[in-house]
């Protein structure tokens, strides 16, 4: 056990700021503040990740089987720091590279692996996750799409909701039923111009773009779409889970934004004792859930992470959201409106999603409670 | 970055693991108030293990390593300071205290060799007599004792190693805490399934389950701060490991102490071995808001 950096990581995490500083112009900045899955930032990933690309720096963790470096999960999470901290400038595209490319490629066909991996490390392709639904939530496995077998086809029917990203998606990682037990579910890998498809987005106040209903009216899949064995989703889903719910370093935005509202409380005269005592309690917050990552991080250079330490490392992220945007309420609401300071805003937009998406905080604690305490299960889990 | 044990340090601690064997159960029938055990402090002293900072290829990560694992037993022996600062201040083979002023309780006094105390005038350190301290019979499970004046021959450090001494300090209770509430935790785990109520262990109730599974995350948290805080051996990282183990220690007791119910209040059960320290040592070299203050300070300047 050690907890420094070795000089190829700090040179790496250099050559990340190096190269965002070149690339992230005023025109980022002016949009940075606005969602991931916005029109603006959308386009904007796809100028921006093929220039990642051609750097090195968007799939270096993926094997060079797959076009990767095969560099450690380690270098995906240093990358990952650098641009979560700077608003996301891939855009909805951090899915590809966090979850959706390793779960493809473990359990797609070389033609899949071809097509999606292909498309994903040249940096312009969008794609959004069907996995919710109004009956399936937290509880998943009652999602009621189905994917009907007919010939050497699938007709699918249903709606998914939430769905970030689907507006301008051109794939959906659909979860749909395809037999009749709980968890007899089957993984499609479905472009979104398919004939019957429909997408409304949701207004809501986490941003433009984050949230969607999708609608499959006898929505053709071909069996080549199909990602996996037929009923034997679940397994992927958990595989894809795993990998989504560390993946998104929040931490990095969430330290970031504690020191923009320190500094503004400095500049003010404003710093005074009970202000620092929050604004260090907060900052410790955000250093455990970068330890408790860390350590999810350090599990995957070795093989898979357990649920577990996933898990925690989740509980500890949404903790570290909720005690920042808790300080800038406090302290600095007037940052909230400030034109100096936009980002303040988004992170408090981005903060309240963490306990929600990818699943809710206390399935989670489920999960902790199972596999690490032992503690028998709860429904959920 | 590398989280799991080095081939050494797993051999460290599989050693470790051998000597605590005798000590990882509660002793039986009634203890006091609080455990002290000077047979395993000796074990320790005679296995080498208040070296280790010197030791070649090991640092005070390891000593917090061993700090932490020795704290997760039900008994209690003075390691923190013995292991990180003795070797900063040149002294070895009794306990060091640790004071935090003339006329407050220390830990370990009563029987230390050596006493390190945080002064206005700096750290002085030097050999107490008898006569400067009295001991305090308390509600907390540490031997404590006061420091009444100030022992004759006291010798005033040099400010880089009154500050090394401070850090290291720090360092010491946060591992020391992650230990602590990693006994308590594993105690209750182990009492909410064993304990039925309502036809049903208590551990299958979820308000249960989510508190201990919340538990289980800081803990486990103050652990690896701790570990980074002693790798990296800086004051910065020591206020944070502290700032968050005296922060998670509040909600840490009162839930063991919750789900243990009456049975938890006795002294025959084992629980107040940790948490009873755990109380101690959330307010030991100031308390979260010192630290809190001292890592804003680092952070952002001293701007108050
Ligand atoms: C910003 C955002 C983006 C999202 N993006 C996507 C996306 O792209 N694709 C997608 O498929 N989904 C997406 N989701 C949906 C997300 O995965 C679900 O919201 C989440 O799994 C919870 O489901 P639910 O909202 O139906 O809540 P419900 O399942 O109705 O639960 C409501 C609350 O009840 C509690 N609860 C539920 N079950 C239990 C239990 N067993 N024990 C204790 N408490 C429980 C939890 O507090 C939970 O938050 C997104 C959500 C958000 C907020």
């Amino acid at each position: 056990m050690e907890f420094g950096w070795t000089d190829e990581q700090a040179v790496a995490r250099e050559n990340v700021r190096a190269f965002l500083a070149e690339h992230l112009t005023s025109e980022w900045q002016e949009i940075a503040p606005l969602s991931p899955g916005s029109e603006a930032v959308t386009s904007f990933s796809k100028r921006f990740c093929p220039k990642l690309a051609e750097a090195g720096l968007l799939v270096p963790h993926w094997p060079s089987a797959h076009g990767g470096a095969d560099a450690s999960p380690w270098a995906h999470f240093i990358i990952g720091e650098q641009l979560w901290e700077a608003g996301e400038p891939r855009g909805p595209q951090y899915y590809n590279v966090n979850w959706i490319g390793p779960t493809i490629m473990k359990y797609g066909t070389p033609a899949q692996q071809d097509y999606h991996l292909g498309r994903m490390r040249r940096g312009d392709v969008i794609w959004c996750q069907g996995f919710s639904e109004p009956s399936g939530g937290s509880d998943l496995a009652a999602l009621r799409t189905r994917a009907e077998r007919v010939g050497d086809r699938y007709r699918i029917n249903g709606s998914k909701i939430w769905t970030s990203y689907a507006r301008l998606a051109e794939f959906c990682f659909l979860l749909a039923r395809t037999g009749s037990d709980r968890r007899t579910i089957s993984v499609f890998l479905l472009p979104m111009d398919r004939k019957g498809i429909e997408v409304r987005p949701i207004e809501s106040v986490v941003g433009e773009g984050d949230l969607h209903e999708v609608f499959f009216d006898d929505v053709e899949a071909l069996e080549s779409e199909r990602l996996g064995p037929e009923g034997e989703g679940w397994s992927v889903v958990r595989y894809a889970l795993n990998y989504e719910r560390v993946g998104i370093p929040r931490y990095a935005l969430a330290l970031k934004t504690l020191h923009r509202a320190v500094a503004a409380l400095i500049s003010e005269g404003a710093f005074d004792a009970v202000a620092q005592d929050a604004a260090a309690s907060a900052c410790s917050m955000c250093e455990a859930a970068r330890m408790l990552t860390y350590e999810v991080v350090d599990q995957r250079s070795k093989g898979s992470p357990s649920t577990g330490a996933t898990s925690m490392a989740r509980v500890a992220i949404v903790q570290a959201e909720r005690s920042v945007a808790d300080f800038v309420l406090d302290w600095t609401p007037h940052l909230f409106g400030s034109a100096e300071q936009p980002m303040v805003a988004t992170h408090h937009k981005r903060a309240i999603a963490a306990g929600i998406a990818a699943g809710a905080s206390e399935i989670q604690l489920n999960l902790i409670a199972r596999d690490i305490l032992g503690l028998g299960g709860s429904r959920g889990a | 970055m590398e989280l799991e044990l080095s081939p050494d340090q797993k051999l460290l601690m599989s050693a470790l693991d051998g000597l605590l064997a005798p000590y990882r159960s509660a002793p039986t029938g009634a203890h006091g108030y609080f455990e002290y055990s000077e047979s395993l402090r000796q074990a320790l002293a005679e296995g080498g293990f208040f070296d280790i900072v010197g030791e070649q290829g090991f640092g005070p990560l390891e000593a917090a390593m061993l700090i932490e694992e020795v704290a997760s037993c039900p008994v209690d022996a003075e390691v923190a300071a013995s292991t990180l600062i003795a070797p900063l201040l040149g002294c070895d083979g009794a306990p060091v205290a640790l004071a935090w002023g003339l006329g407050r309780p220390a830990r370990y006094l009563d029987r230390a060799g050596t006493v390190a105390l945080f002064h206005e005038n700096g750290l002085l350190v030097g050999a107490p007599a008898p006569d400067d301290w009295r001991t305090e019979t308390s509600v907390v499970a540490y031997p404590l004792a006061t420091l009444c004046r100030l022992p004759e021959g006291m010798v005033r450090q040099p400010a880089d190693l009154a500050e090394a001494v401070h850090r290291r300090a720090l360092i010491g209770i946060a591992a020391e805490a992650a230990g602590l509430m990693r006994g308590a935790l594993q105690q209750t785990v182990q009492y909410v399934k064993d304990r039925q109520q309502f036809g049903q262990p208590l551990a299958q109730f979820q308000a249960i389950q989510h508190r201990l599974a919340e538990d289980a995350q800081t803990v486990h948290a103050c652990r690896l701060l701790a570990f980074r805080a002693a790798y990296v051996d800086s004051a910065k990282e020591a206020s944070l490991a502290c700032l968050y183990a005296q922060q998670a220690a509040r909600k840490l007791i009162y839930d063991c102490h919750q789900f243990s119910g009456a049975m938890g209040l006795t002294l025959e059960y084992p629980l107040h071995l940790w948490t009873y320290r755990l109380k101690y040592l959330q307010g030991e070299a100031g308390g979260r808001g010192k630290q809190a203050s001292a890592l804003a300070a680092h952070l952002w300047g001293e701007t108050s």
